[in-house]
């Protein structure tokens, strides 16, 4: 898995790319703990992300608590598979979800 | 294997230490005294060469005292004019025995004697260095004898009858031709000691300028024997070598004794306790503190000391470590017991109902993990199903797993709907959720007698159903979100029927994503397939075919995550075993 994040004041773009399951979800937990201060924009980008799990899912969940508080947060790019799972797993109804 | 080391510590290695450090005093004592013999010969036979050369001086100015300054003016003239001028044979003749048979040129000679005799001198001479001649020096013409700067005035050798007579001409030895010319040159005795060593013996010469006024009219040649010099230096090494030896076997015994006593013997001490700590089983040594050398050898024993003691430390606090280990691992066992008996694991469970078969099985992947089941009636005509999977493992999961399967059952055993449960389970749950765990839910409830029931999704994995005499096929629909991810959020649930003969098969993503060696996951298809291999197995059966689906495709690849599943046929009123 891959995290790329670009800030434009408190702006930020996450961009992951690879898998995102029990073993690297905690790597973007990191991640999101480190850089969500003072962010009121978050966009996650899942345009180059091939499969998520549960542990991603609640990696996700967290980061839309934290960004309820402090602005917002949308999830953009995702493809069919990512979408099926949001579905599935009620996570449309939670997150936000660009083209959903 | 410490038996060898203690042997080898006892015996060899002090040997060892001892000896080593015995042979290089011994090479360095040795090297002193050989040090000390050769700077003191060289020192003693200079200081003897020294000697003789002041004495040989001192009877070359003995001798010059029995010349007047006439006298030696006049001989000089003589023998010089003997050989610059051409003379006949017979006005040479004359000119020399005008001077030697002049009685003054007797007595003189006569007083030489006896001084040669009494000093034990070899030669007492007087001649005139012609320097002219000196300088004409090649090694051809004093190989053949023709380089001849000496004029002899008077010649006292102890040899007498090879004694030069006045007039003579004689040679000097090459090797002392410069220090010679400066001495006449400047009229002082020379700095250089005229040593030879020939046929007549080991001998020292002093040649002493005798000058009046700025010149010098003749030399006084003196040579004197060395003989004793030798034999004076024998003597002299032979006694320091005597003494040194004694000297060296005291340094040497003392040496090894504080060696043995300062170094050895401390050293020594502190390898056998240390032998001693490992094969005594960490029993720290009393001995240690007892090493006051103050020096590195003490550093060594308090180093030792401290080692064993940081061990010992150590040792204690990895045995509390296992302790406390064994202990957590005692407790989840326990709580691996405890979670295995909060699942209804009695079957058949309902013994009294025929209407209907249920069955379920739980593998934990942990010892405790985060799935569950559970199945209950809610009253006399109405059975509830869970099956649900906290995100997250370990012993965090099922804690939550422990509240949430409480708060299910007696949400649904009120009576409500199972939205209304997840709803309120739900609100419950997020109350301090800190962690941040979810779980999802497949909650159905069931009307016995008629087959008809509703159930909630939340967010977990798709039920499989299978009517009468038909196969298993998973029934996808959208779900609500999972129980405990966000407050007051609203659960969706729907109506269902079942007839008489249908099956339902819930599992958790333990089933579907088991993994192989080659990170392949099992998958619905081949969940499908493992569950329509007998579709019409009772629910035991059923779930013991998945499991050996499972296990047939897994192979040995470790179980990453807990392994549940639940079937459930209905029989209705019609059907009974």
């Amino acid at each position: 898995m891959d995290i790329k994040k670009t800030q434009d004041g408190s702006k930020l773009l996450v961009a992951v790319e690879g898998r995102l399951d029990t073993t690297t979800a905690p790597q973007l937990e990191k991640e999101f703990k480190e850089s969500l201060d003072g962010i009121t924009d978050l966009t996650v980008d899942f345009q180059n992300l091939e499969y998520i799990s549960s542990a991603g899912l609640r990696v996700l969940l967290s980061a839309q608590k934290t960004m309820n508080k402090q602005g917002g947060m949308v999830i953009k790019g995702a493809n069919d598979v990512l979408m099926e799972i949001f579905e599935v797993t009620g996570f449309v109804d939670i997150l936000n979800i660009e083209g959903a | 294997m410490a038996e060898k080391r203690v042997k080898l510590g006892r015996k060899n290695r002090q040997r060892k230490l001892s000896v080593k450090i015995s042979i290089l005093v011994i090479i360095l004592v040795a090297v002193l005294v050989a040090a000390s013999i050769v700077i003191g010969s060289i020192t003693f036979k200079d200081a003897l060469t020294r000697q003789y050369n002041e004495t040989a001086y001192q009877i070359a100015a003995t001798a010059g005292g029995y010349f007047t300054e006439d006298q030696l003016k006049e001989y000089a003239a003589a023998v010089k004019k003997l050989q610059t001028e051409k003379l006949s044979d017979e006005e040479k003749e004359a000119v020399s025995s005008e001077i030697t048979g002049n009685t003054r040129y007797q007595d003189v000679r006569t007083m030489m004697e006896k001084l040669r005799e009494s000093t034990n001198a070899n030669d007492i001479y007087i001649f005139l260095l012609d320097l002219k001649e000196l300088g004409k020096y090649t090694p051809e013409a004093d190989e053949k004898g023709e380089w001849q700067p000496l004029y002899y005035m008077m010649d006292c050798y102890s040899q007498t009858d090879e004694s030069f007579t006045f007039g003579d001409r004689g040679s000097i030895v090459t090797k002392y031709m410069d220090a010679l010319e400066k001495s006449q040159k400047t009229g002082k005795e020379s700095d250089t000691y005229i040593i030879t060593n020939t046929q007549f013996g080991y001998n020292i010469t002093a040649i002493f300028p005798v000058k009046y006024g700025d010149q010098v009219v003749a030399n006084i040649g003196v040579e004197i024997p060395m003989s004793h010099l030798q034999s004076d230096i024998r003597a002299f090494v032979f006694r320091v070598i005597m003494v040194t030896v004694v000297i060296m076997i005291l340094a040497l015994l003392i040496s090894i004794f504080l060696i043995l006593r300062l170094i050895v013997n401390p050293i020594h001490l502190v390898a056998m306790e240390a032998i001693n700590f490992v094969s005594e089983n960490t029993v720290v040594s009393e001995k240690l503190p007892t090493i006051q050398t103050h020096d590195e050898i003490q550093m060594l024993a308090e180093s030792l000391l401290a080692l064993e003691q940081g061990v010992n430390l150590y040792i204690d606090n990895l045995q509390q470590v296992t302790a406390e280990k064994e202990r957590i691992g005692a407790e989840l066992n326990v709580a691996t017991q405890i979670q295995a008996d909060m699942l209804p694991r009695i079957f058949p469970a309902f013994p009294e109902r025929k209407e209907f078969d249920i069955y379920a099985t739980m593998t934990p992947a942990k010892e405790v993990g985060g799935d569950f089941y559970d199945f209950f009636l809610v009253d006399d005509d109405h059975l509830a199903m869970v099956m649900a999977d906290v995100s997250g493992k370990g012993v965090p999961a099922a804690l939550f797993m422990v509240i949430a399967k409480t708060l299910i059952k007696n949400q649904a055993q009120l009576g409500k709907s199972p939205a209304e449960v997840l709803e309120n389970v739900n609100n419950q749950l997020c109350e301090g959720n800190k962690a941040e765990l979810f779980v999802t839910v497949w909650l159905a409830i069931i009307e016995i007698s008629t087959g008809r029931g509703m159930a909630a999704n939340a967010g977990h994995e798709h039920p499989g159903l299978r009517h009468a005499d038909g196969s298993f096929e998973l029934i996808k629909y959208r779900h609500s979100p999972a129980v405990a991810t966000m407050e007051g959020i609203p659960f969706k649930e729907h109506d269902f029927e079942m007839k008489p003969g249908d099956s339902l098969f819930v599992y958790t993503d333990g089933v579907t994503e088991a993994t192989n060696a080659g990170n392949v996951l099992f998958g619905e298809e081949r969940l499908a397939e493992a569950l329509n291999r007998d579709p019409g197995a009772k629910p035991e059966e059923l779930l013991k075919n998945v499991k050996e689906g499972i296990d047939a495709f897994v192979v040995a690849a470790p179980q990453f995550d807990d392994i549940t599943m639940l079937g459930f046929t209905y029989y209705g009123d019609n059907v009974t075993e």
